[in-house]
């Protein structure tokens, strides 16, 4: 079969099929260096506590890390910043692997088709995705998979935009970034991302009200919701002013980018996944304001995807059984592709 | 929107300046203005077949100097080929010349043979007015058809101005780095001495399982037919290719005359 994987900022998830189901594997991006004083292996190993040993030094990676972290009141390191392999980060590669090593799994066979995403480059940051599109690509081939890349936002549109031939505006809101692609029958005629997400949230919410950053992520995660009505006073009141402008600021560099471009002149769905878009009340605000931005483009629709965490591993699973599939049945006969052109033309219209 | 502007950046061999635009416009204008006053003058001095030489030299003068200018003053004004403007220019001197031969000559000079001749020299200036401003149309629309056809099968990045070739130039630069070190062989890193815990070996970690029967593989297969799965930004061979087509745009520019010559002989 094949697989799909997500490196993203905060989670590293994997999607692959069996039978009738997707199962979706996934682990935080994050670890938290301890002194091996602090605590015994065989306390770590029957907690099935996820760590490694180092010199004297024990790292705890991935969910677990984030419990020491309150625990011993200490902040947990992330191996990616920004979408990308931290450049800050001296271990990042190696916990990098260690994650991807255990999410992925071993290849169910020899050079087994995996997709996987990467950020596109941002607009409003300096810097450059090709060294993390690199590492990430040579980690899993050295796993021996059979590796391909596709860009976050693309990953988006093929996993909630089938429905109008994937055509339409796939935006992915996750924690370093937000990813943001156009494609045309699958195609994309456009890709980039925006230097801000849920991160960016939570450090102006901590900027803000003085609440550490991982308390603010928590309110955020649990149980907040977007509406335009804003307490005065206390974090929800600071995440809705956030949020309002990370929205302003994502469709008004949107905007800046469509007028680069002649699209093709047709209306685009618009699909928002990531695990920012998750609190209620998102896709109301969003709606709101994407359709008073007055787009360059005409927007049909617009939707949260069902599981916006999971859609760009999904959609990267997508792309590697399409690409499995182009390697199996290479040999198609006329009548097929006669077919498949009749109902592609049906869908265009 | 420049999507409408394609006659004026992307047809290579059909040229023409602002400046003569506006030349061609005022000529035209001063031929409809002699046509004009020509038709008001043979109305008013009621010109027929025994009127004075004087009138009825001014009245050719006013009718076929109008005629002309108003078709030289089209074809400027039309984009034009290179042989376009020397046909242009041939065309109303020997019309013009015709005239001027005709006043200076009628009525003691204006028998037959001289008469055939200069009137063969008039209609011929005429016709190679005529003949060039039908051609230019003719090779406008074939132009513009092929125009057409290559924006629907191409969608997206017909028209090219400078910042769009700009833009090609650097993605197909970046996606043949990545293409190029995509041959790279990568070795394993050294950790150092790292002992892995229990866990690592004892699940993949949390797992959420949804009934999904992913029919969207089959749809994008389908989709995409032939084509591989289109990866985002390293996706080498669109970016390429759209680079060639927007490198032949602007060799197009460059060896005008050569492919004025190529289209001439296709066409003509
Ligand atoms: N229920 C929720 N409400 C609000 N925000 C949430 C929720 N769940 C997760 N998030 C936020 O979503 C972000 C993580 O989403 P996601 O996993 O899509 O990002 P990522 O793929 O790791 O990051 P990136 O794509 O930027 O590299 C974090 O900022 C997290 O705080
Ligand atoms: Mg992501």
């Amino acid at each position: 079969m094949a697989k799909g994987l997500d490196i993203g900022t905060m989670n590293i998830i994997c999607a692959e099929n069996e039978g009738e189901d997707v199962v979706f594997t996934q682990e935080r991006n994050a670890f938290l260096e301890l002194d091996s004083s602090d605590l015994t292996n065989m306390m770590l190993d029957s907690a099935k506590v996820l760590y490694i040993e180092k010199d004297d030094k024990i790292s705890v990676l991935g969910e677990d890390a984030f419990n020491f972290a309150t625990i011993f009141g200490k902040e947990t390191r992330r191996p990616m910043r920004f979408g990308i392999i931290s450049p800050k980060e001296k271990d990042a590669i190696p916990m990098i692997k260690l994650i991807v090593d255990r999410v992925l799994g071993d290849p169910g066979y020899q050079n087994e088709a995996l997709c996987i995403s990467s950020p596109a480059d941002p607009i409003d940051l300096d810097m450059n995705t090709l060294y993390h599109k690199k590492m990430t690509e040579a980690l899993t081939k050295k796993m021996s998979y059979d590796t391909k890349v596709i860009d976050e936002g693309l990953a988006v549109v093929y996993s909630e935009l089938a429905d109008s031939n994937f055509t339409g505006l796939g935006i992915s809101i996750g924690a370093g970034l937000t990813n943001v692609t156009l494609a045309y029958m699958a195609t994309p005629v456009l890709s980039f991302s925006i230097g801000r997400g849920g991160d960016w949230i939570d450090e102006q919410v901590s900027n803000a009200t003085g609440l550490p950053k991982d308390h603010a992520c928590v309110t955020k995660e649990k149980g907040f919701r977007l509406g335009s009505e804003v307490e005065i006073g206390g974090p929800e009141g600071a995440l809705t002013i956030y949020y309002d402008a990370l929205m302003t600021y994502v469709i008004q560099n949107l905007n800046k980018k469509l007028a680069e471009i002649t699209p093709p002149n047709v209306k685009f769905p618009v699909a928002v996944a990531g695990g920012s878009s998750n609190p209620p009340g998102f896709s109301k605000m969003f709606e709101k304001k994407l359709k008073e931005a007055n787009l360059q483009i005409d927007i049909s629709n617009i939707n949260i995807a069902t599981d916006p965490l999971y859609s760009v591993s999904r959609g990267c699973l997508i792309a590697a059984r399409t690409q499995e599939g182009e390697e199996m049945g290479r040999n198609k006969n006329a009548d097929d592709i006669l077919q498949e052109i009749e109902e592609i033309g049906e869908g265009e219209e | 929107m420049d999507k409408y502007n394609i006659d004026e950046d992307s047809l290579g061999i059909l040229r023409r300046g602002t400046s003569l635009y506006y030349a061609g416009s005022v000529i035209f204008a001063a031929g409809i203005v002699l046509l004009i006053v020509g038709v008001a003058f043979i109305i008013m001095s009621q010109i027929h077949y025994g009127s004075e030489p004087g009138k009825i030299i001014l009245s050719v003068i006013f009718m076929g100097g109008g005629a002309s200018l108003v078709l030289t003053g089209t074809n400027l004004m039309m984009k034009q080929t290179k042989y376009g403007y020397y046909i242009t220019a041939a065309g109303t001197i020997l019309a013009l010349l015709a005239l001027a031969i005709f006043s200076s000559i009628y009525p003691q000079g204006w028998y037959y043979p001289t008469v055939s001749y200069v009137l063969a020299m008039y209609i011929v200036g005429i016709l190679a007015l005529l003949g060039n401003g039908f051609a230019n149309v003719v090779l406008w629309i074939i132009s513009s058809k092929s125009e057409t056809a290559t924006r629907s099968s191409q969608e997206n990045y017909t028209v090219h101005n400078d910042e769009s070739i700009q833009r090609d130039i650097e993605e197909a630069v970046q996606s043949s780095i990545q293409q190029s070190s995509s041959e790279l062989k990568f070795k394993d890193q050294n950790f150092g001495n790292v002992r892995l815990g229990k866990a690592f070996n004892e699940s993949r970690g949390k797992t959420t399982r949804v009934k999904d029967d992913m029919n969207e593989a089959d749809k994008l297969k389908r989709t995409t037919s032939g084509n591989k799965v289109k990866s985002g930004s390293s996706e080498v061979d669109k970016i390429s290719s759209q680079l060639r087509e927007a490198m032949e745009n602007q060799t197009a520019e460059k060896g005008v005359i050569e492919k004025i010559k190529d289209r001439f002989d296709k066409y003509f």
